[in-house]
C-alpha cells in the first residue's frame, strides 16, 4: 500500500554527463582502525565492482562496515589495504586535493541526518551542490532540481522551517544538483516515517534509471527489494551479492 | 556521591580537550584584569613617591619673587618675613638669586645651547634642599655649581665638567642634582612651555650667582616653610604687602599653586581618570569576550545536559560540569591576571622612573586594587557560565535534547536573512548569514573587539591631539620670518640703549623688531588668569599672529587674547577685561590695573600668550621700553651662527628659535611612545585573542557544516575564506564601534580632563588618519586573518567521524 508522494517523479537530472563505463571498483580493500593496542577491522578484503546506472543497496547489521565502505567510495576515507577506483580514478593514491576534486565532480552524498546548512534557504542549499560542482547556470539547475523533488513552493524556506522528509528531499536535491555520476546515500530513510521514506526511495530509484550510479546503505531488508543488486555485509566481509531474492519489486510494493 | 566524582572527572576531561581554549579565554580575562589593576595601582605609588620626595627636600610653602629686573640687598627679604603678622608660623626662610641665562654645555659630540636659569641658593638651605643624584653637591667656599639632573641625563652629560652661561662666563660643575621646583620642567616662566631638553637649570652657591650677575650681596627671591596648619595664602599676601611698602613689586606663589607641585599631583588625578577609562575599556572588552566564549562553550553542552536530565540527574549536579569550566577559567584567569598585572606594573614603574626621576621612588604593591581586579576576574567567567547553565537546566529535558543537531537550530531574523541574498555562489552568502543567524554572539564578539580598538584609539588620539596642536603652533609661528630668533634681555632697556644696539648692530643680524614682554593678570566676571603680554608692532614687524574677529584696526586698539583665555574669561572681541600689569614709575615698577577692550583672538594654544600693539604702550607707562628683540639672520648666516653670536652679547638672557617651544614638546612626547607601545601591544593581543577564541569556537560549532562542505569537495581554503570574510565583518563592526568610542574618549580626555589639569594649554581633540588606519589594520586585518590558524586543524579533520556524530 505504499504510495509515492509523487507518482510522476521523474529523474531530475540526466546523468548523461557521466561518461559511459563509470563505475566503482574495489580490489582487495581493507580498512582497519588502530585505537591504542587494539585494531578494529571495519572492512576485510572486499572486492566490489558496480556498473553505471545501477541502483545498489548495501545491507547489513549495525557495525558491519556499511558506512566505512561508502566513505571509501566517496573518497572521504582512505583504505588501509587494496585499491579503490571511482570513475576509473584511483582514490587510494590520490592526494588530498585530488580527492576533494573527485568529490566535487564524481560523487555526491545524502546523509541520514540531512546535514543541510541552516544558514541557507532550501534553494540555496541545492544551489550549493551545483555551485561546488562548478555547474554553469547553478541557480536555474537548483530551481529545477528542487521542483523535481516537489519542493518548488518551499524554495525560500530555511531548513528549520521544513519537516524531516522535506529536509531529506532538499538534501537529495542538493546531491543531484551536482550532476555527479555517483550518488551515495547513507541510511537516507533512517530518520523518516514509512511514507516519507518510500517517497525518498522512489526519487533515488528514478535517478538510477536516468543513469546515475546510486549506492544506498541500509539495515532495512525491505528496502533491498527495490534494488537492482543487493550487497550484504557482515563483520566487514561481503557475504552475499546479487539481485534481490524474488526479483526487483516496484517501490509501490514496499511496506515495513 | 559517586556521580559527582564522575562529573568532576568528566569536567577534567573537558579541560584536557580544550585547555588551549580555556587558557586563551583566561588570558583575555587576565589581560583585562591585570592591566586594570596595574593601571589603577599607579596612583597609589605615584602619590606616595611624590609625598616622600617633596618632604625629603623640604619643599617650600610660599615663594615670593621680585618683579623682573628688581633685586634687594641680602637680608631685606628675610627681614620683611620677620615683620609680617604671621611671622611666628614661619619655620624656615631662604633667600635666593634667580637669573635667567643661556646654558651652553656643548662638547665635541653635541651642540647644546638652551635658555635656562641660574638658581643662586644657600649651600645648606633649610628650605628647598638640593638632592644630589651624582657627583658632588654645593659646598661652602667652592664656586662649583650643580646641573639639574633631568637636563644632564637628557644630554648624557658627565658628572663633572664645565659649562658656559650668558655673558660668555665659564663655570665648572661638580654634580647633578634636583630641587623640588624642578622635579618636572613644566615651565620656563612667563607662560612659555618647555621641557628638560630645552631648559637648563644650574644650581649655584649664592655667591657664585651674585658674581655672575655682577650683583654682589643681592637677592631677588625668598622661600618659606610654614608650620602645619598655617594659611599660606595669607602669609604670601602679607609678605607681598610688606615688600610693596619698600617699592619691591613681587609675585607670590604658594606650594599648591607651584606648577610642578600641581602638575605632579593633578597629573596623578588626571592620569587616574584616563587610566580608569582605559582600564574600564580593556576590562569591558575582556568581559564581553569572556562572557561570549563561556556562554558558547556551555551552549554546546546543552544537549548532553538534556540527556543527563532525561536520565534523572538532579539539577544541582547538572550544573557541575559547566560550572567547573567557569571555575577553571576563573582560577587560571586570576592567576594569569596577577602575572599580567605585576609585569605591567613593573613596566609602568620603570617608565615613570625614567620619565619623572624623583629623588625617592616607592612602589608598594597595591593590594586593594589587585583584590578588586581579582574579584572581578573570578566573577566574570562564573557569571558567563551561570547564565547559560541556568537556561539549560531550566528547560524540560525533551526541549534540551532537541537542541542538538537533529533539529536545525531555530533561526532568528529569517526575513532579514532572506534579503541577504547576494548574487553569486551560494556559499558566498554563508558568512553574512552566519553572523545574522547568531546576533548575540556577533554583537558580543564585535563589542569585545570594539572595546580593544577603542582603547587603542583613545591612547593614540591623545597623542594625535598633542601633535596636531604642535603642528598648528609651528605653522602659526613660521607664518613669516621662519628663521627668526627671539632674544630676551636680562633686564628692561630703553629702545636706544647700547645693549639693544649691540644686538641690532651685530653683523650676523638681518632685520630686527622690538618687543616688551610683561607678566599680567586678566580678570573678567570673577574669572582670573595669568597672562604673558607681548607688546609689539601688530601692524608690521617680522611676525604677527593671525587675528580673528574685530579686524586689524580693532586688534591694535585692544588686547589680543588666545582662544582658551577668551573662553575661560568668557569674553569675545569687543568685551572689556581688567588687566593687572606692572607700571613704570620713577622708582621702578609698581602694579596697576587697566580696563582694556578685547581687540581680537589669536589661535595659539598657550593660554597665557597675549598681544598688545605698541601704540598702547603709553597706557602702561612702557613707551620706548624693550626687553626682547626678534631678529632674523643676515644673508648667508645660519641660525646657529646667529644664536652663538648673540649669546656673547652682554645682558642677553636667552636666544630661542621661533619653534623652540614645540621642539622641546615633541621631545617630551617621544617619551610617551613607549607607553603607547605597551598599550598597542596589549590591545593587539587582546583583539587577536578575542578573534582567535571566537574563531576556534565557531570552528567547533560548525564542525558538522564544515565536514559536509568537505564531503561535497569544497576545498579547505574556501572554508577558511568564509571564516575570513565572517571575521572581517566582525572586525569591521567592532572597529567602527571602537573608532567611535575611541574618538569620544579622546575628546573627553583632551577637552574635559586635560583642560582641567592643564588649563594653560588649549588643545582641540583630533584623531589622525594614521590612527584610523592602524585601528582598521588591527581591528579588521588581524581579526579577519585569525581563521588562517584553523587551516591546519581543518586539514586534520576526520570527516567521516565528524559526519557520523549522530548516525
Ligand atoms: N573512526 C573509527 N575508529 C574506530 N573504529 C571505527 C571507526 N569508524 C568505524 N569504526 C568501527 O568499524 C566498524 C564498522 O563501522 P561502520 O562502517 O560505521 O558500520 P555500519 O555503518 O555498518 O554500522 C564498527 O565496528 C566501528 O566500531
Ligand atoms: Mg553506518
Amino acid at each position: 500500500m505504499a504510495q509515492p508522494v509523487r507518482d510522476d517523479a521523474k529523474p531530475v537530472v540526466d546523468a548523461s554527463r557521466a561518461a559511459a563505463g563509470t563505475r566503482v571498483d574495489l580490489d582487495g580493500v581493507s580498512r582497519r582502525y588502530r585505537i591504542g593496542d587494539v585494531t578494529v577491522t571495519a572492512l576485510e578484503q572486499v572486492d566490489l565492482h558496480v556498473d553505471e546506472a545501477a541502483f545498489v543497496v548495501i545491507l547489513g547489521p549495525s557495525g558491519s562496515g556499511k558506512t566505512t565502505l561508502l566513505n571509501l567510495i566517496g573518497a572521504l576515507d582512505v583504505a588501509t589495504e587494496g585499491r579503490v577506483r571511482v570513475g576509473g580514478q584511483d582514490v587510494t593514491a590520490a592526494s588530498r586535493s585530488e580527492r576533494a576534486r573527485l568529490r566535487r565532480h564524481t560523487v555526491s552524498f545524502v546523509f541520514q541526518s540531512f546535514n543541510l546548512f541552516p544558514g541557507l534557504t532550501a534553494l540555496e542549499n541545492v544551489q550549493f551542490g551545483a555551485d561546488v560542482a562548478g555547474r554553469a547556470q547553478a541557480r536555474q539547475t537548483a530551481e529545477s532540481t528542487l521542483a523535481g523533488v516537489g519542493l518548488a513552493g518551499r524554495a525560500n524556506h530555511f531548513p528549520h522551517q521544513l519537516s524531516g522528509g522535506e529536509q531529506q528531499r532538499v538534501a537529495i536535491a542538493r546531491a543531484l544538483a551536482t550532476g555527479n555520476p555517483v550518488l551515495l546515500a547513507d541510511e537516507p530513510t533512517g530518520e523518516l516515517d514509512f511514507r516519507t521514506g518510500v517517497a525518498i526511495l522512489d526519487l533515488l530509484r528514478k535517478q538510477a534509471e536516468a543513469g546515475t550510479t546510486v549506492l544506498v546503505v541500509t539495515h532495512n531488508r525491505e528496502i533491498a527489494r527495490v534494488a537492482d543488486r543487493v550487497i550484504e555485509l557482515s563483520s566487514g566481509h561481503i557475504v552475499a551479492d546479487g539481485p534481490p531474492p524474488g526479483g526487483r519489486a516496484p517501490v509501490s510494493e514496499l511496506h515495513w | 556521591m559517586r556521580t559527582r566524582g564522575l562529573l568532576l572527572r568528566w569536567a577534567l576531561r573537558d579541560l584536557r580537550r580544550r585547555w588551549v581554549l580555556v587558557t586563551a579565554i583566561a588570558l583575555v580575562l587576565a589581560l583585562g584584569t591585570g592591566t586594570y589593576a596595574a593601571l589603577l595601582g599607579t596612583s597609589d605609588w605615584r602619590r606616595a613617591s611624590n609625598d616622600r620626595s617633596f618632604e625629603l627636600l623640604r619643599m617650600h610653602d610660599v615663594r615670593v619673587t621680585l618683579s623682573e629686573g628688581l633685586t634687594a640687598e641680602a637680608g631685606t627679604l628675610a627681614a620683611a618675613v620677620g615683620r609680617i603678622p604671621q611671622a611666628a608660623q614661619v619655620q624656615a626662610v631662604a633667600e635666593r638669586l634667580i637669573l635667567p641665562t643661556l646654558v651652553d654645555v656643548s662638547s665635541a659630540g653635541q651642540q647644546v645651547l638652551v635658555p635656562g636659569r641660574i638658581v643662586g641658593m644657600p649651600v645648606d638651605a633649610p628650605v628647598d634642599r638640593l638632592s644630589v643624584s651624582s657627583g658632588q653637591g654645593l659646598r661652602a667656599g667652592d664656586p662649583a655649581v650643580v646641573l639639574e639632573r633631568s637636563f644632564a641625563d637628557y644630554y648624557d652629560l658627565p658628572d663633572a665638567g664645565t659649562l658656559r652661561v650668558a655673558g660668555d662666563r665659564s663655570l665648572s660643575y661638580a654634580g647633578h642634582g634636583q630641587l623640588p621646583e624642578y622635579f618636572a620642567i613644566a615651565g620656563g616662566g612667563g607662560g612659555a612651555f618647555t621641557t628638560e631638553a630645552g631648559f637648563g637649570v644650574v644650581f649655584a652657591p649664592l655667591e657664585t650667582a651674585q658674581a655672575l650677575a655682577d650683583a654682589p650681596g643681592r637677592v631677588n627671591e625668598v622661600v618659606l616653610r610654614l608650620a602645619s596648619g598655617a594659611d599660606d595664602g595669607a602669609v604670601a599676601a602679607a609678605l607681598q604687602q610688606e615688600l610693596d611698602a619698600e617699592q619691591l613689586a613681587s609675585t607670590a606663589v604658594v606650594k599648591g599653586e607651584e606648577i610642578v607641585y600641581r602638575t605632579l599631583y593633578e597629573d596623578i588625578e588626571g592620569d587616574a581618570q584616563f587610566w580608569r577609562i582605559i582600564a574600564g575599556l580593556l576590562l569591558a572588552g575582556a568581559a564581553f569576550a569572556t562572557f561570549n566564549l563561556t556562554t558558547r562553550v556551555v551552549e554546546s553542552q546543552r544537549r548532553e545536559i538534556g540527556v543527563a536530565m532525561a536520565l534523572g540527574l538532579p539539577r544541582r549536579q547538572l550544573a557541575i560540569r559547566p560550572l567547573a569550566l567557569g571555575v577553571q577559567i576563573s582560577v587560571l584567569g586570576v592567576l594569569l591576571g596577577i602575572g599580567v598585572g605585576v609585569v605591567t606594573g613593573r613596566l609602568f614603574g620603570g617608565l615613570f622612573r625614567t620619565l619623572l626621576p624623583l629623588p625617592v621612588w616607592e612602589q608598594p604593591f597595591p593590594y586593594a586594587t589587585y583584590l578588586q581586579a581579582a574579584a572581578l576576574g573570578f566573577l566574570l567567567p562564573l557569571l558567563g557560565v551561570a547564565w547559560p547553565t541556568w537556561r539549560a537546566i531550566r528547560v524540560e529535558p525533551v526541549e534540551a535534547i532537541r537542541v542538538g543537531h537533529l533539529a536545525a537550530r531555530q533561526v532568528r531574523f529569517t526575513p532579514l536573512l532572506r534579503r541577504l541574498a547576494l548574487p553569486g555562489r551560494s556559499y558566498s552568502r554563508m558568512p553574512l548569514r552566519n553572523l545574522v543567524r547568531t546576533p548575540r554572539r556577533t554583537v558580543l564578539t564585535s563589542l569585545g573587539v570594539g572595546a580593544a580598538i577603542a582603547t587603542l584609539v583613545a591612547v593614540f588620539g591623545i597623542l594625535d591631539s598633542f601633535t596636531g596642536t604642535l603642528d598648528d603652533f609651528d605653522a602659526e609661528a613660521t607664518r613669516s620670518a621662519p628663521d627668526r630668533v627671539t632674544v630676551q634681555f636680562a633686564d628692561v632697556f630703553p629702545e636706544d640703549a647700547p645693549q639693544v644696539a649691540a644686538v641690532t648692530g651685530a653683523p650676523q643680524v638681518g632685520d630686527a623688531a622690538t618687543t616688551l614682554l610683561v607678566d599680567g593678570t586678566a580678570r573678567s566676571a570673577g574669572e582670573e588668569i595669568p597672562l604673558a603680554v607681548s607688546i609689539r608692532d601688530l601692524g608690521g614687524g617680522l611676525w604677527r599672529p593671525t587675528i580673528d574677529g574685530g579686524g586689524a584696526d580693532a586688534a591694535r586698539s585692544g588686547i589680543v587674547l588666545s582662544q582658551v583665555a577668551a573662553r575661560d574669561l568668557g569674553v569675545q572681541p569687543g568685551d572689556r577685561i581688567e588687566l593687572d600689569h606692572p607700571q613704570r614709575t620713577a622708582a621702578g615698577f609698581t602694579r596697576a590695573t587697566t580696563t582694556i577692550v578685547v581687540g581680537g583672538i589669536h589661535p595659539g594654544p598657550i593660554r597665557a600668550v597675549a598681544y598688545l600693539d605698541r601704540s598702547q604702550a603709553a597706557a602702561f607707562g612702557t613707551s620706548g621700553l624693550v626687553n626682547a628683540l626678534e631678529v632674523t639672520p643676515a644673508a648667508g648666516v645660519s641660525r646657529d651662527e646667529l644664536t652663538r653670536a648673540l649669546f656673547a652679547v652682554p645682558d642677553v638672557a636667552s636666544v630661542q628659535a621661533a619653534t623652540a617651544v614645540t621642539d622641546s614638546f615633541r621631545d617630551a612626547l617621544g617619551a610617551f611612545t613607549s607607553v603607547l607601545g605597551v598599550a598597542a601591544a596589549v590591545t593587539l593581543l587582546l583583539a587577536l585573542l578575542i578573534a582567535f577564541n571566537a574563531t576556534s569556537i565557531a570552528t567547533d560549532e560548525r564542525a558538522r557544516e564544515n565536514a559536509t562542505m568537505f564531503a561535497f569537495g569544497l576545498p579547505r581554503r574556501a572554508v577558511v575564506t568564509m571564516g575570513v570574510v565572517e571575521n572581517a565583518f566582525i572586525g569591521l563592526l567592532g572597529t567602527a564601534v571602537g573608532l567611535g568610542l575611541g574618538y569620544l574618549f579622546t575628546r573627553y580626555t583632551v577637552e574635559v580632563q586635560l583642560h582641567r589639569t592643564l588649563p594653560e594649554f588649549g588643545m582641540p581633540a583630533s584623531v589622525s588618519p594614521t590612527t584610523v588606519v592602524v585601528a582598521l589594520a588591527l581591528g579588521v586585518g588581524a581579526v579577519a586573518l585569525t581563521p588562517l590558524v584553523t587551516l591546519r586543524s581543518l586539514g586534520r579533520m576526520d570527516i567521516p567521524a565528524t559526519l557520523r556524530v549522530v548516525e
